[in-house]
């Protein structure tokens, strides 16, 4: 049935050299300028040192290779000294002071090379133990240095790993959360429109709404607390949301993003089952599976390509959570992965650009590695069969 | 035991009634073809016999067993479906087996019946592949396959020829048919089309808004349409009606078709009585009038309209009064369009009908009635 | 008569018994069902009606612990104190300038491109389809920053426009997609036959195709909008001083009291609910032209 639809389809288009093309161009374009270019930018910044940096020097002359780099303003140790004589244009011959120093550059590893004293402000030049880079060159270069800061920062690991176990936790639940809703609305109960409706409502919420709701529910004076205060269960407010209740927080994400992104979930898995024709669960039936077996051995199978686009959407989204967890936690007792990104970005903040590009690039690539993860795994048995 | 037994069942969607108390039986072995426009309720019944919907009321047994009120996985029957419900996850062989793996039969025994099936529908070299690279003549046959696998003794189908195109029809009909007496489950089968009906059906239930208006062997329904009805949806071309009025001459009764006088026989003497005086219908196949090209007293002249070359037949086409009538001559015979002809009625191939019911006119109605 | 063409045997009475267990059964399973359906209509509309309940209360009694599960006395105090407060008015315009701007742009470009794809059989047309949806699923996050530091660099940051711009980039694919599920809804014989009769194909297309993709299209426009006026993470990074509304209220989010949040939190919401409403024919197209 499949084969025959596609081929009437083609039969019922229009062919034309040019016309589509002009017609996508337009917005091709706006994709590669706003789009595709932020994206190189994007890697870009996240892979490149820039600034003016002094480099420091295997032997003590301007020539000798390069040992490493420091920022302007760092300071240095003095481990030895050596006199140089420097030709000047005049053919006149003048002492230059070299040092050989030793000090953490930029990545927080120690680094040590020659520099001249024309680069460092030293208060004695021979016997001051520290001096501090004072001039450099401007450099441009390929650079992991943003990459292995972001791979060190302490918060990192925090971000990651939280943002991974909102991921575990809340994708499971919303699947079935979201086949049940489905399911429901598929035995078309009277009402069913609204149902639908007040399903899809959270379609609509930004998450920042969402996060304030659970916020009003959770709070230190929220609802719950008034709810177990009134009933006699607490005599004072418990404080969910703090520093150390770490797990309390992340129940609280964890309900909130069930609540508002299962609709899409929902969506997305119901126009699937509606494009099931209904004689395979009759048939089903007639041929002897009970509900479970129709919902394990038909429905599922069935909705497998749109359980994987769901899949892939939710989990994309799920690594750019932010503004609920900000509503609910205030982002600083607790991190992930967007939120670096913004902290890294605010110009009240750490004001940088590029390790903020980093956090970017390295959920895009999350991204991406889970997405082609997804679409191996969850392929179906019919592919795997055509493919061999 | 697998006779199927339908009483008095009812079924409604909203105020319209989709099976308005209808009864039917099929014996054990034996074919029955529900026939009937779309929207008739013939698929609705067959559907509750499936299970697939609950009655309103009355009652369905399988097998001297009330399956009424029985999920259809209770029923055990098999079914095939008008788009065929093939699985399109599921390899043919899954597909066929699928019943089977529900029921948790045995493996070997569940191979052993899926390649059984496969064989019987010529399909047992592709039970490794999927559906979607399968022709719809070979779903077709996935279907069919799946029935059998389930070997119930009830298969029903749902116009599972429907969706193959006019050879493959054809060519399925017959398979179908010599397939289903040798394995002898009983069988329902629906559909629009009155050929297939004629050609596979032991018998054929003729349905019409919700109602059977009759059950019978095909040739009995062809020939003898209990109703106006009937005797138009079947065949083809369908019966003509003309319509003649009643006149009492002497102690029997008379139609009188313009000037042209036709004398029913004596048995139907008692039954006419009540339409003395008034217009009935003289039903008769296109094929049971003779055409003559001289006048005699037992002949109506027409005149000729159209001439169709149908190849094996051609089809005339006169006026009678406002009535059409649609004669099939030899495919070799010289009438040409615009001539006149001379139409003479074989009594015993006449079919008498109410107006306005569209009932029979018959000598055993009448006496059930009088 | 031939109704009953076959003699009913003995009357058999419907087994009475049977039949209402199997009553039985199906009133279960639809009371069921009907719990399942309330029980998750009351999780989705619990936190609202909280979050209305505080809305419509006093500041004091949103301030109250415990608190009420129902406003009493129904006041809009909290709401005039959230409208009224600082910059407020001002990121309520920017966030329509900048969601209306979104929506043009987004649908002018998505018109022919969706149009392209629903009609057209053109070498690439998968290919188009499929980078759509991938860039669709892109985070959004990879986006924000470095269109940041382009738009600083030409001088254009911080303008709601620039954030139009941005949005746009996010909104376009699912427009597309939208419009082209859309249009393919509409069938080609209409503009076939407007054809036959006389139309060029543009005209055809602006009385037969237009007219009828209109409802449709106007929905994924609610949609684009939508999505615009929720957006809060490039909100907050492409602009400082001209934030959107729920970029301004999340930056502001630590120094504000919980009748402002609470308020706000209404305040954003009922717009979006009441666009979903009237697009909820159309989720489905939407997401289910995913699929295909």
């Amino acid at each position: 049935m499949r084969l025959r639809r596609r081929v009437e389809s083609c039969f019922f288009m229009k062919r034309n050299r040019w016309i589509p093309y002009l017609l996508l161009l337009p917005s091709v374009i706006y994709l590669a300028l706003f789009f595709l270019y932020p994206m190189t930018q994007a890697v870009q910044l996240a892979f490149t040192r820039e600034g003016q940096f002094l480099n420091l020097r295997a032997e003590p002359n301007d020539t000798a290779v390069s040992t490493g780099a420091l920022l302007l303003q760092t300071e240095v140790r003095i481990v030895e000294r050596s006199e140089q004589q420097e030709t000047l244009a005049s053919g006149a011959q003048r002492p230059v002071f070299w040092y050989r120093v030793q000090a953490e550059d930029e990545s927080g590893a120690t680094v040590e090379g020659w520099v001249s004293i024309r680069n460092v402000f030293i208060e004695n030049r021979r016997t001051s133990e520290t001096a501090r880079v004072t001039s450099g060159e401007a450099l441009r270069e390929f650079s992991l240095v943003h990459v292995n800061r972001m791979f060190t920062d302490f918060r990192f690991d925090d971000a990651l790993w939280t943002t991974v176990l909102l991921i575990i936790l809340i994708i499971p639940a919303q699947f079935v959360l979201a086949i049940i809703m489905a399911l429901v609305l598929q035995s078309q109960p009277r009402f069913s429109t609204l149902f639908l409706y007040v399903y899809a409502i959270p379609l609509g919420l930004s998450d920042l709404v969402a996060g304030i709701l659970w916020f009003a529910i959770f709070t230190q004076r929220g609802f719950l607390n008034s709810l177990l205060v009134n009933a006699g269960v607490l005599d004072l407010p418990f404080i969910f949301i703090q520093a150390g209740h770490l797990g309390w927080m992340i129940m609280i994400i964890v309900l909130a993003e069930i609540w508002r992104a299962t609709s899409i979930v929902m969506v997305i898995i119901v126009s699937g089952l509606q494009a099931i024709p209904r004689d395979y669960l009759e048939a089903g039936e007639v041929f002897g599976a009970s509900l479970w077996q129709r919902l394990w051995h038909i429905i599922l199978p069935l909705l497998k390509p749109s359980l994987q686009v769901a899949l892939i959407l939710r989990t994309i989204l799920a690594f750019q959570v932010f503004a609920i967890v900000i509503a609910i936690t205030g982002g600083d007792i607790m991190t992930v992965l967007a939120n670096e990104t913004f902290r890294w970005y605010d110009p009240a903040r750490f004001n940088n650009p590029n390790m903020a590009a980093t956090y970017s690039v390295f959920i895009m690539l999350i991204s991406l590695g889970v997405s082609l993860f997804y679409l191996r795994a969850v392929r179906s048995q019919e592919e795997a069969v055509q493919t061999t | 035991m697998s006779e199927i037994v339908i009483e008095n069942a009812v079924k409604q969607f909203g105020k319209f009634t989709a099976i308005d108390n209808v009864s039917l039986t099929a014996a054990e072995h034996e074919f029955v073809v529900l026939l009937g426009p779309s929207g008739c309720g013939k698929t609705t019944l067959l559907r509750a016999v499936a299970g697939l919907g609950m009655l309103d009321s009355g009652q369905v047994t399988i097998g001297g067993r009330d399956v009424t009120y029985l999920p259809p996985r209770d029923r055990n029957i098999s079914m095939v479906f008008q788009n065929y419900a093939i699985f399109p996850h599921m390899t043919v062989f899954d597909n066929i087996a699928f019943g089977l793996k529900m029921r948790r039969a045995d493996k070997t025994q569940i191979r052993e019946r899926v390649e059984n099936a496969a064989k019987l529908l010529h399909i047992e070299g592709m039970l490794e592949r999927f559906p979607s690279q399968m022709s719809g003549g070979q779903r077709q046959r996935i279907a069919v396959a799946r029935a059998i696998a389930y070997e119930s003794r009830v298969i029903l189908m749902d116009e599972p020829l429907s969706n193959l195109d006019a050879l493959l029809r054809l060519e399925m009909r017959a398979e179908l048919k010599s397939l289903l007496k040798r394995l002898g489950a009983t069988t329902i089968y629906v559909t629009h089309d009155q050929i297939e009906a004629m050609s596979m059906g032991d018998r054929i239930a003729v349905m019409k808004s919700g109602r059977i208006l009759q059950i019978d062997a095909p040739t009995r329904v062809y020939d003898l349409p209990s109703d106006h009805f009937v005797g138009g949806f079947i065949g083809n071309p369908p019966m003509n009606f003309v319509r003649g009025q009643v006149q009492r001459s002497g102690g029997a009764y008379a139609v009188k078709i313009g000037d042209f006088t036709l004398t029913p026989g004596d048995e139907l003497r008692s039954a006419l009585t009540p339409y003395d005086g008034k217009l009935i219908y003289m039903g008769i196949r296109a094929e049971a009038m003779e055409v003559v090209t001289t006048p005699t007293t037992d002949t109506l002249p027409v005149t000729v309209d159209v001439v169709e070359p149908l190849g094996a037949q051609n089809l005339l086409t006169a006026r009678v009064g406002s009535d059409i009538l649609k004669v099939s001559t030899s495919p070799d015979s010289p009438i040409k369009m615009g001539d006149q002809v001379w139409l003479r009625f074989p009594l015993n191939k006449i079919r008498w009908m109410d107006v306005d019911t569209g009932r029979a006119i018959t000598a055993d109605v009448a006496q059930v009635l009088a | 008569m031939s109704a009953q063409a076959v003699q009913p045997r003995l009357a058999v009475l419907p087994n009475e018994r049977e039949r209402q267990r199997a009553l039985r059964r199906l009133r279960l399973r639809r009371a069921a069902v009907y719990i399942v359906a309330v029980l998750l209509a009351l999780w989705i509309l619990l936190p609202i009606w909280l979050i209305t309940n505080m809305a419509f209360s006093t500041p004091t009694a949103v301030r109250a612990f415990p608190k009420a599960f129902f406003p009493n006395p129904i006041s809009l105090d909290s709401l005039t104190f959230f409208i009224n407060s600082e910059g407020i008015l001002r990121a309520l315009g920017n966030s329509v300038l900048v969601a209306v701007t979104t929506l043009v742009i987004s649908t002018l470009l998505a018109v022919p491109a969706g149009y392209a794809i629903a009609r057209y059989m053109f070498r690439g047309r998968d290919a188009v389809r499929l980078l759509m949806l991938s860039v669709r699923a892109f985070p959004i996050v990879v986006l924000a920053v470095p269109l940041a530091v382009i738009f600083i660099r030409l001088g254009m940051y911080d303008q709601p426009v620039t954030l139009a711009l941005m949005h746009t980039a996010l909104t376009l694919p699912t427009t597309i997609l939208v419009v082209s599920s859309v249009f393919a809804s509409v069938p080609y014989e209409f503009e076939e036959a407007a054809q036959v009769f006389g139309c060029r194909p543009i005209q055809a297309f602006a009385t037969v195709v237009l007219p009828l993709a209109l409802p449709g299209i106007a929905a994924s426009a609610i949609l684009t909008f939508v999505l615009s006026w929720n957006e809060v993470f490039a909100a907050m990074l492409l602009t400082s001083t001209n934030r959107t509304l729920p970029a301004h209220i999340l930056y502001n989010l630590d120094k504000s009291s919980d009748p402002f949040k609470f308020a706000a939190a209404f305040f954003m919401l009922v717009p979006t609910m009441i666009f979903i409403f009237f697009i909820r024919r159309y989720l489905f197209n939407m997401w289910g032209s995913i699929n295909k």
